[in-house]
């Protein structure tokens, strides 16, 4: 079976490691990006199936790089997880409201149970 | 008061590059302790742990300095909706059993009579009453009673709880809301606190249109109770 692919955007060397390692445990292949630019260089050569995505990024944002995803055909249907420590609730509904389909805040989430929450997403999908 | 409102946005900025560290290191934990780099033995799992409740109670510690910064900003943001506060009370119970059983702290909670469905922000209710109960039996050393009531009284739901713990000094009984405020008493009983909880609790219910109060006899206990309006 092929393995599904995972696109992480942080910009946190030790979290990038983190979620990394985590997903290519449970047996996912990961792509790692550290900007947008970088991510949607990634993505026109090769397609996740489902990006996990930091908001407090350098140049652009997550809240900008997550518009252009969703105006782009070739990337609107890929299901986006917020993955974030901007926790307030304005922040939560925004990124719900702009199409991501979880939006996890980093200091309340627990890790080991983010490969079964991806593979719940992917089968949504 | 600028100076006071830029040292806000400072604390904000401060607490929010916290939290990545913080999350870093909480995960790498959350790695070791589910062993999914090897196994490991018990004395290793009582470090890990330990480790784990001490970057916990720094997120805690953080979050409440975000949440003052927004109080003092004017910032706390609250999301309103219809919410049931037995069930509530009783999540935020049942996330505490194992505190209370380490304790050795019997936790009863009774609903005197039947409650509506009140307009709050649920989340920052549950945080007061998270508070409340925390205190409650950090403060009431080994064998300690805490009892919370729900009541639906005269347009208002008020929630109660009670200890037999080491209840507030008549000195210090003024200053118990004020932000960073410890008594002598509680520092020598107890590690945990960071004195922002009931400064934060105060907020929130002030801010949900109700009232927060507390009675306490030194050494007998303390019980500390809010009202919220049905309406």
């Amino acid at each position: 079976m092929t393995k599904k692919k995972i696109l992480i955007i942080e910009d946190d060397k030790f979290l990038l490691k983190l979620y990394g390692d985590k997903l290519r445990r449970a047996g996912f292949e990961v792509a790692e990006s550290v900007t947008g630019e970088e991510a949607l260089n990634k993505i026109s050569v090769d397609m996740p199936d489902l990006i996990i995505l930091d908001l407090i990024l350098p140049k652009k944002s997550g809240f900008e790089i997550l518009t252009e995803f969703k105006l782009n055909p070739k990337t609107k249907n890929i299901p986006v997880i917020i993955l974030t420590n901007l926790g307030q609730e304005s922040d939560i509904k925004r990124g719900l409201e702009m199409g991501a389909v979880d939006y996890l805040v980093k200091t309340d989430f627990s890790m080991n149970k983010l490969p079964q929450l991806i593979k719940e997403k992917l089968i949504k999908r | 008061m600028e100076s006071k409102h830029k040292l806000s946005e400072v604390i904000s900025i401060v607490s929010h590059q916290f939290k990545t560290p913080l999350s870093a290191i909480k995960g790498y934990l959350e790695v070791l302790l589910n062993q999914d780099l090897g196994k490991i033995n018990l004395k290793q799992k009582e470090y890990l742990e330990d480790a784990m409740e001490n970057t916990v109670r720094m997120i805690a510690l953080v979050k409440d300095l975000l949440d003052v910064s927004q109080i003092e900003q004017g910032k706390l943001d609250f999301k309103v909706n219809l919410s049931d506060l037995e069930k509530i009370i009783k999540g935020v119970i049942k996330d505490f059993s194992s505190f209370f059983k380490a304790k050795n702290c019997e936790v009863l909670f009774k609903a005197l009579n039947k409650i509506p469905l009140i307009n709050i922000d649920s989340l920052k209710i549950e945080q007061v009453i998270y508070n409340l109960i925390s205190n409650a039996i950090r403060y009431s050393g080994t064998k300690g009673k805490v009892e919370i009531t729900l009541e639906k009284k005269e347009g208002n739901v008020c929630f109660c709880c009670k200890d037999n713990g080491i209840g507030v000094p008549k000195e210090d009984k003024k200053k118990i809301f004020t932000k960073f405020y410890r008594s002598e008493k509680a520092i020598t009983f107890s590690t945990g606190g960071s004195g922002l909880g009931l400064f934060i609790s105060k907020a929130i219910i002030k801010k949900s249109k109700g009232r927060i109060w507390f009675k306490s006899k030194e050494n007998e206990g303390s019980i500390f109770c809010f009202s919220l309006p049905i309406n």
